[in-house]
């Protein structure tokens, strides 16, 4: 070989290898993440979809009412449940029951829920979604320590280092039982409940710490939309069980008192590989030929979901409301994007539907099992008609003009405590730093940018969604919001008004691994 | 092995027996810095579409481009010494370190409004080395 064809030859190779190495990296990664997370893989065989029923979660009773209020009595506990067949499963839940209990309230009636904590670790309850004081939002470490102190005491380091704010205290904590005040003056809305502890809302709502909270008003009643047995309040959430059956959870503390956080890259997320609709696998679901409103709470740790219906329904999905209640006109999609925390209130007329049609809820950014959600079997009753009113709801108009003040926040990947985390503007969440001083009656214009897939929630105040980077806002944002998924590398207006009650409020990131690595910040109303 | 006296010296020419070894190591760690900053470039965009993963590899490959350009700092010097290559490579390996530790102090503050701009450079004065490398004959 002579030296120019050996140079040659090298040259080719060479350039054939820096290809490889460019081009490699280049398609593999290709596609992106629909979800920012980590898959973690369960151990238990899945079950085959579509083969229990859809249940839903029981409507909890007042212990008592009087002229203003209804008091309901929430017991937190361990209870055994069968996901998985021939499995058990040990979750935490409220009233024994996964989903928690629904409350039904309507505006006008207080209502005063008790919750008594029996599980082994503190716990504090946020109505995602209400318009609350204070002293009854579940402030991060307003603490209520269980009954039965020694799991707590017994596992509790006070030396140990690291791990950073998961030892605070100084909040309005109690021991045993709290007694939260619900004052809902607020339209109607698919609220939620869940645990919020400061570090520890992951796991714990990943064991079972969520129900739904559903509120009406008269506006809502003259509407007369499908209730009772045709009115679905659906809790998503993807889960891994081990092979016992338990459920799976890369805490980095499995005794969940101490140090908070997961292991390596699950700080991007948790994502599990078995979709639960109110706490069934797969389920299914028999339907009449008539019209069901549908109640769609994405509650998953990270994973975001993109639900249509396959066959698709003729008359599309019309979307009714979203977190902060009823839209001011319908929206027809053939699919909805829902980020962690989301709520769509949508009806689906399944008239048009042939007896005996299985319809498929399907979720299009997955593949596969996690591609699918659940299963609705059309009955051969008579088709009954129901009229979508054409004008739902009376918003009050806010308008940017109002905003009073513009702040920018950047929802960035960055340390904590040495290890890898996620910041608000900079900094880690710490209950005693205020990122925003704000004036009650005001509004103002909040600019938010992601690196990664953030589902930011503001507590007390919902907003509108004005702009995604250079556009106005995306098909999903309409109405009343309290949580927006911004998007990788997305800029986003949105157009807040803060309204209800002064206090110390804070403001987060809804994939619940970003908030328990300090992806929260506080607000002050005044 | 020492070559003695009893080996005639041999007149070294002007040229053809220069060492050939020094430029191709030259050439194997400026390409390879070339490769490997263009694939910040791509685990960028990547994370940027939400694969978190993507974010550790355009960290750990930030450490691996620079180690590049500190062993092309010393080809450099391999190929001027005991190639007799020319005289440039050195003073732009030296250029393109400190610049490269600039852009990862940078992308760790999070000052993008530099750090893209920078990377872009970086990766076109890489890019241009690598071609002059490969263009040099001796």
């Amino acid at each position: 070989m002579n030296s120019i064809s050996r140079r040659t030859f090298l040259g080719v190779a060479g350039a054939g290898i820096a290809a490889a190495g460019i081009g490699v990296p280049f398609i593999s990664g290709i596609a992106g993440a629909s979800s920012t997370g980590k898959v973690l893989p369960s151990r238990a065989p899945l079950p085959p979809p579509f083969q229990r029923p859809l249940t839903l979660p029981p409507v909890l009773r007042p212990t008592r009412s009087d002229t203003t209020t209804d008091y309901y009595d929430i017991v937190q506990s361990v209870t055994r449940a069968t996901i998985l067949p021939g499995l058990t499963t040990r979750l935490w839940t409220y009233n024994g029951s996964f989903p928690g209990p629904t409350i039904r309230s309507e505006r006008g009636r207080t209502v005063m829920v008790r919750h008594t904590n029996n599980l082994p670790v503190p716990t504090v309850v946020h109505l995602h979604g209400g318009r609350t004081p204070q002293d009854s939002d579940g402030y991060p470490i307003d603490y209520v320590y269980p009954t039965d102190m020694s799991y707590y005491n017994r596992h509790l380091r006070h030396d140990h280092a690291g791990g950073g704010h998961d030892m605070v205290t100084g909040g309005d904590t109690r021991q045993g039982i709290r007694t939260y005040t619900f004052p809902l003056q607020q339209r109607a809305a698919t609220l939620w409940y869940h645990d919020h502890r400061m570090d520890f809302t992951g796991p714990s709502v990943w064991q079972g710490l969520a129900g739904f909270h559903l509120h009406h008003d008269d506006e809502e009643a003259a509407l007369h939309l499908p209730a009772d047995d045709r009115d679905l309040p659906l809790m998503i959430t993807d889960r891994s069980f081990d092979t016992d059956g338990s459920l799976l959870y890369p805490s980095l503390d499995p005794t969940l008192v101490n140090q908070h956080g997961v292991h390596g890259d699950y700080v991007a997320g948790v994502l599990g590989d078995v979709m639960l609709v109110n706490g069934t696998p797969w389920p299914v679901a028999p339907v009449q030929r008539s019209t069901y409103r549908i109640r769609l709470l994405n509650a998953c740790n990270a994973r975001r979901l993109s639900l249509r219906l396959d066959p698709p329904p003729p008359s599309a999905i019309t979307q009714i409301g979203t977190d902060g209640g009823l839209l001011v006109e319908p929206i027809h999609h053939d699919h909805l994007e829902l980020a962690p925390a989301q709520r769509f209130d949508i009806l689906v007329d399944f008239s048009h539907y042939a007896p005996g049609s299985e319809v498929t809820l399907i979720n299009d950014y997955d593949t596969a099992a996690m591609g699918q959600v659940m299963r609705f079997i059309v009955d051969d009753g008579r088709p009954q008609a129901f009229r979508v009113p054409d004008r739902l709801s009376a918003i009050p108009a806010l308008r940017p003009a109002d905003a009073i003040a513009t702040r920018r926040f950047d929802f960035r990947a960055g340390d904590v405590n040495d290890h890898d985390g996620w910041l608000i503007s900079q900094a880690p969440f710490s209950p005693d730093s205020i990122a925003a001083h704000v004036h009650l009656g005001t509004t103002e214009i909040w600019q938010l940018n992601a690196d990664f897939h953030h589902p930011v929630h503001i507590h007390l105040s919902p907003f509108h969604v004005l702009a995604r980077g250079s556009g106005g806002p995306g098909p999903f944002d309409a109405g009343w919001k309290d949580t927006i998924d911004l998007r990788p590398g997305e800029q986003a207006k949105i157009l807040i008004h803060f309204d209800g009650y002064q206090g110390k409020y804070v403001f987060h990131c809804h994939n619940l691994e970003h908030e328990d690595m300090a992806m929260m910040a506080n607000f002050v109303v005044s | 092995m020492t070559i003695t006296g009893t080996t005639p010296i041999r007149q070294r020419p002007a040229t053809s027996s220069r060492r050939r070894w020094p430029i191709w190591l030259f050439r194997l760690t400026i390409t390879t810095a070339a490769v490997l900053a263009f694939d910040q470039a791509v685990f960028a965009g990547q994370f940027l579409s939400g694969s978190y993963g993507a974010l550790h590899l355009h960290r750990d490959n930030a450490t691996a481009t620079v180690a590049a350009i500190a062993a092309s700092i010393v080809t450099a010097i391999l190929w001027r010494r005991a190639g007799a290559g020319p005289l440039w490579p050195l003073p732009a390996a030296i250029v393109l370190f400190a610049l490269t530790a600039l852009q990862t102090w940078l992308g760790y503050q999070l000052i993008l409004a530099v750090h893209i701009p920078l990377g872009v450079t970086i990766i076109v004065l890489l890019i241009a080395l690598t071609a002059a490398a490969w263009r040099k004959t001796r």
